[in-house]
């Protein structure tokens, strides 16, 4: 019997349980990971599952039962149109979602495509790029937002333009710095001699290996787009009526009843903070389990 | 020539061209961040002509009507009707006078409107900043030593929760938890005489804006120290005997904080952020709310001079903090 | 023994008196701090519209006649002289004479004479050689054909036909005379005026700020040293510092029910009245294009609005529902309850519904093919909320509403073009005013008759009611161009608000109009008890 007649039992054995088991070792390596995971997974849910979660229609307004204390039928009480405050929540985290969701895939888009062609590239087109990446980094992100919105008027899809445009450079960065490191891989080299395009060469090869870093980084931005539409909304730009946002919800009219109805004020900034915690924590269990060496 | 000499003129040259190096890195920069200002103006002048409505509509908007003729005229008094590139050129050739124009709204010119306002802000960010340095190095070295332990965890929590709260919300809480507990309001109604009042009034809405600021210094003095608390020389100087306090603050310290100064260069670009919504709320006269009244105003001169005056302070700074490393450290320099 | 008790009786009695006059007797001195809710556009009141300026710089200037600033009321009854001693109209009533005060200066020191009414009028009516760059009362005095002056003390406006409500216009705070010597462009940046209060600075998103007129032609006023605005666009803010006593006030009909109740809280002494503001929400809508170019549509939103619920949850209850013109008993002009409730949509709201909705079926519309529409609106909480309220309420008629929220800057110029369907809006009147109310809202062609309603019956009772000179009659035909705008369903007026201001006890004098927000900020003789 020849070596090359062995069994290879022992690998297939262990295949079919490696990933959950995997995936059981990081829970426990990583307890603040797993609970930003499930704090995430909660908001996902409520979401997705909104229609079947809140008891009363986010926008039905009613002056029978305006600000109503937290309490039976209204768990978080109501606002000041009369309107369940626990139902606004649970919808917004919709808004929320799809903002934050909507801006950070556009921005990693736009990202992951500048900074490719500019690492890939290089020369000339690399330079300009470059400069648009710096121009884009150098103007405050709040300013460029609120710039951006307002030129775009109070739309959901406007504000995910608005809020995207500011989130490129990094991603842009990130990716460039990658794809230069990749750039001059003896598979690369291969690939050319081989005759294949540079544009499939990049696509099909080199992109694939800098995906990595980008989930990492597209969590953290996630966390920083749901603040910029709160911070938007509550300076008077981002998603308009009737759309339930956690930022509108804190901004000029709840704002009046901050001392007479505190739970107004209190509930979004809590859904807000929660949510972002949650991206947080689960962003930096992400990074210290894929890249080591994008810690901050 | 002995083979000994040609080496010494060989190693004096290459001493002139290390410092050659050094001064086309300066200047590469230099050139660099000229061109970034130079985008950064055309960023935000065509974005603001994007924005719908110009000063006339406003201006005629609060009268509640539109009279075309007058609104034409207005534009034409304003130089509104010229095409976009002559407007550019108009703006840049100005600031490159000193001549920032006249703001649209106050009709008096932009330079007096801008200037007072930037040493109220400048406060709030320079004691949000210190706040930020004075609460985030000490935190992020505490956590680094003691890194798993039971006051890591909980440090990180906190900071990890200073990146989650809007920092609006922590200063309409702040404000609320004053009025309930003290009676008395942190509130700018009027410009404060005195250190100690300026002090009082711009302490809190400060560490609204620098709770953020130091989660993140925090976060990143923590993860430098600690890469740099695993590198070799670490290693050696435990080996040697040095006591902890030593390896930790000569060895490890110095060199954990370069990136931090980085950090704190890139962190003035985000706090303006904070300090527009916070000066909200704290109704602090300040140029981050002037920047979004003036937005809203279509007040062209304001915004765009406040922009690239942001944007210079910004760029200059990461300028000087790429020629601090550039002197610091030679592995820049040669990358080069 | 008895002298001596008499003696000291009376001259206890005589301190008491002595104490009890003082205590009435105004203080000089002190700074009125309140707070204002925006940048105002400018200080120049005949460019702006908004109380947001009449407030700040209503001290600045003078009328010829002005409503008595005591009495909340303001009506034909309480117009009083000011730069004006006296006034009197020729027999045909087409001449209106004023013989004005002598030794007036403006605040640089100028004399005040008949050529600066000339003047005044000469720039509203657009016949100066400067203009005004805004002009939104132009249309006002249309029936001044000219203003001549007799001497430097007399000046005679000359009318096309009798109209008893041009008074009122002079008396509205929306009135001051300018000056002939400063240009309009300063009038914006540095105001000159007659008035008890003198520009000092205005530091945009800042600060207003006043000083004493010392040299005021009313001897021995203002009280005040001067009145300093503080601009806190964050309303919560404002309440606090109103609480903490940043400032003495809050600015005028800014607080709602709720905030007064929390002021009363924390501050047992503050001093809270609600009122009218005569300023009506209500809907602009599209005749012209579809779907509410057709008449049954119209009728059927008419019918679906239900105005008690709009005033409960935007208002909680303080508000009242009327017409054009403002509702009895702070309206002059408002038509009593039983009228209103013959109108279409002011009746019983379910049964109102019930024919809407049948309406709705028979034009082919139903719960799952509702009519999709869109209510646009300025994008401010004051227009935002109603909106919101509406939309939901429209659902109940099988219209399926969408918010669309337009920029302050592109509302006019929207609506202009037409480009809406049915709009929220905000309509502040000036002076409770007939004349007023209809000529800038319905009259064909007016700059501010924003739906370009245009009905020549309607327009002839207009003037007709405007030369009636007896007030019960006037009422009458007032009450019936009222009923008929409603009916036709020009402008549905949703509800009239009531607003509050709050002030600290030390503020004296202070009175709040009851049917105007535009007219009660002279300030001349308020005095702080500090």
């Amino acid at each position: 019997m020849s070596i090359i007649d062995l069994p290879v039992e022992t690998e297939t054995a262990d295949r079919p349980e490696s990933v959950w088991s995997k995936i059981r070792y990081h829970l426990g390596a990583h307890p603040l990971g797993s609970i930003g995971a499930a704090i995430m997974a909660v908001f996902v849910f409520c979401a997705v599952f909104a229609d079947f979660i809140s008891a009363y229609s986010p926008t039905a307004t009613d002056a029978t039962v305006r600000l109503l204390h937290p309490g039976a039928g209204h768990v978080l009480g109501t606002d000041q149109m009369g309107r369940d405050i626990f139902s606004r929540i649970i919808y917004g985290a919709r808004i929320s979602l799809a903002v934050g969701l909507g801006s950070t895939l556009l921005g990693s888009l736009f990202g992951v495509a500048l900074g490719l062609t500019s690492g890939y590239v290089g020369g000339w087109v690399d330079l300009v790029i470059q400069r648009i990446i710096d121009v884009l980094q150098s103007v405050p992100l709040l300013v460029l937002a609120l710039v951006m919105a307002a030129a775009l008027g109070p739309a959901l899809d406007n504000t995910i333009v608005a809020i995207s445009i500011p989130l490129i450079p990094y991603t842009a960065r990130v990716i460039r710095s990658n794809t230069l490191a990749l750039r001059e891989q003896p598979f690369v080299e291969a690939a050319r001699a081989v005759g294949m395009s540079e544009f499939r060469i990049a696509v099909r090869h080199v992109l694939p290996n800098t995906i990595a870093p980008l989930i990492v980084i597209a969590t953290a931005q996630l966390g920083a787009s749901i603040l910029t539409e709160a911070s938007l909304s509550f300076l008077g730009l981002g998603v308009p009526e009737p759309h339930p946002s956690w930022g509108r919800m804190l901004s000029e009219s709840a704002a009046e009843y901050v001392r007479t109805a505190p739970w107004l004020v209190i509930f979004p900034g809590v859904a807000i903070s929660l949510a972002v915690f949650g991206t947080n924590l689960f962003g930096d269990a992400l990074r210290d389990i894929l890249d080591p060496r994008l810690r901050d | 020539m002995t083979l000994e000499r040609c080496g010494a003129l060989w190693g004096r040259a290459a001493y002139f061209r290390r410092e050659a190096r050094v001064g086309t890195y300066i200047i590469r920069r230099f050139f660099l961040m000229l061109l970034t200002l130079f985008g950064i103006s055309l960023l935000i002048f065509t974005m603001l002509r994007l924005v719908p409505g110009n000063i006339a509509d406003i201006v005629f908007n609060a009268a509640g009507m539109i009279d075309v003729a007058e609104k034409a005229k207005l534009e034409k008094e304003l130089g509104l009707d010229r095409p976009i590139p002559v407007q550019y050129v108009e703006w840049v050739s100005g600031l490159a006078r000193g001549d920032l124009g006249y703001s649209y709204v106050s009709e008096k010119p932009a330079i007096d409107e801008i200037l007072p306002r930037i040493p109220i802000t400048a406060k709030l960010a320079g004691l949000a900043l210190l706040f930020a340095v004075t609460f985030g190095v000490p935190l992020g070295v505490i956590s680094a030593v003691k890194q798993n332990t039971t006051l890591d965890y909980v440090l990180r929590v906190i900071s990890l929760s200073g990146l989650s709260l809007p920092s609006f919300w922590l200063g309409l809480l702040i404000l609320m938890a004053f009025v309930a507990y003290f009676g008395a309001i942190p509130i700018y109604t009027n410009p404060p005489k005195g250190f100690w009042n300026t002090l009082w009034l711009f302490s809190i809405p400060a560490m609204a804006v620098g709770f953020r600021s130091s989660a993140l210094i925090m976060r990143l003095t923590r993860s430098s120290m600690l890469e740099v608390l695993r590198q070799d020389y670490i290693r050696t100087a435990r080996a040697k005997g040095a006591p902890a306090r030593t390896v930790n603050y000569r060895h490890a310290l110095r060199n954990a904080l370069l990136p931090v100064v980085t950090v704190i260069g890139i962190e003035a670009a985000f706090l303006m952020g904070g300090l527009i919504v916070t000066e909200t709320v704290f109704n602090i006269p300040g140029v981050a709310r002037f920047l979004v009244e003036a937005i809203r105003w279509r007040d062209y001169p304001i915004v765009q001079n406040l922009v690239m005056f942001v944007a210079v302070v910004a760029v200059s700074i990461n300028f000087l903090i790429d020629l601090l490393y550039a002197v610091l450290d030679p592995r820049i320099r040669y990358a080069s | 023994m008895n002298t001596k008790l008499g003696a000291l009786a009376l001259v206890t009695f005589a301190f008491a008196t002595l104490m009890f006059a003082q205590a009435g007797e105004p203080k000089h001195g002190g700074i009125l701090r309140i707070y204002h809710r925006e940048t105002p556009p400018s200080l120049s009141i005949h460019e702006e519209a908004t109380f947001s300026v009449n407030t700040p710089a209503m001290g600045l200037y003078n009328n010829l006649v002005v409503y008595d600033q005591h009495k909340p009321q303001n009506s034909m009854g309480t117009i009083v002289p000011e730069l004006a001693d006296s006034w009197s109209a020729s027999s045909d009533n087409l001449a209106l004479t004023f013989r004005l005060h002598q030794g007036v200066k403006w605040h640089d020191g100028q004399p005040f004479t008949s050529k600066d009414v000339k003047c005044t009028f000469d720039l509203l009516q657009g016949k100066a050689k400067d203009k005004f760059r805004k002009n939104p009362r132009k249309d006002l005095f249309n029936n001044i054909v000219e203003v001549t002056t007799n001497g430097d003390f007399e000046v005679t406006l000359h009318l096309k036909r009798p109209q008893p409500s041009l008074i009122a216009m002079l008396a509205s705070g929306y009135t001051p005379v300018y000056p002939c010597h400063v240009s309009p462009a300063q009038m914006r940046t540095n105001p000159i005026g007659t008035g008890p209060f003198k520009f000092v600075e205005f530091k945009q998103n800042e600060s207003i700020k006043l000083a004493k007129n010392e040299n005021y032609w009313k001897k021995g006023l203002p009280y005040l040293d001067g009145i300093e605005f503080t601009i806190i666009s964050n309303r919560a803010t404002a309440v606090l510092a109103f609480v903490a006593g940043k400032v003495d006030m809050t600015f005028p009909t800014e607080m709602t029910k709720a905030l007064i109740a929390d002021i009363k809280k924390q501050d047992a002494t503050a001093i809270c009245e609600i009122g009218p503001i005569n300023v009506s929400t209500n809907l602009i809508v599209n005749r012209e294009n579809p779907p509410f170019n057709n008449v049954e549509v119209r009728k059927a939103m008419a019918l679906a609005l239900d105005r008690k619920a709009f005033i409960d949850i935007i208002y909680q209850g303080a508000g009242d529902v009327g017409g054009t013109m403002l509702p009895p008993p702070e309206g002059v002009w408002g038509m009593p309850a039983e009228l209103l409730k013959m109108i279409p949509g002011y009746g019983d709201v379910q049964k109102d519904r019930e024919q809407a909705r049948a309406i709705m079926t028979k034009l082919g519309y139903g719960s799952n093919n509702p009519l999709k529409i869109k209510v646009s609106t300025r994008n401010l909480a004051s227009y935002r909320d109603p909106a919101v309220v509406l939309i939901d309420q429209l659902k109940t008629i099988y219209i399926d509403a969408e918010l669309d929220p337009v920029e302050s800057s592109q509302w006019f110029a929207k609506v202009a073009r037409n480009d809406y369907s049915v709009g929220l809006n905000l309509t502040g009147n000036g002076i409770d005013d007939p004349d007023q109310a209809f000529y800038e809202n319905y009259a064909c062609g007016s700059e501010r008759n924003y739906t370009h309603y245009c009905n020549k019956e309607l327009e002839a009772l207009f003037d007709k009611q405007s030369v009636e000179t007896e007030v019960e009659k006037r009422k009458k035909m007032v009450w019936d161009i009222d009923k008929k705008l409603q009916e036709d369903v020009a402008r549905p007026i949703l509800m009239h608000a009531r607003s509050g201001t709050c002030w600290k006890p030390y503020v004296k004098n202070m009175t709040i109009m009851s049917n105007s927000a535009y007219n009660g900020y002279r300030y001349e003789d308020v005095w702080l008890d500090k």
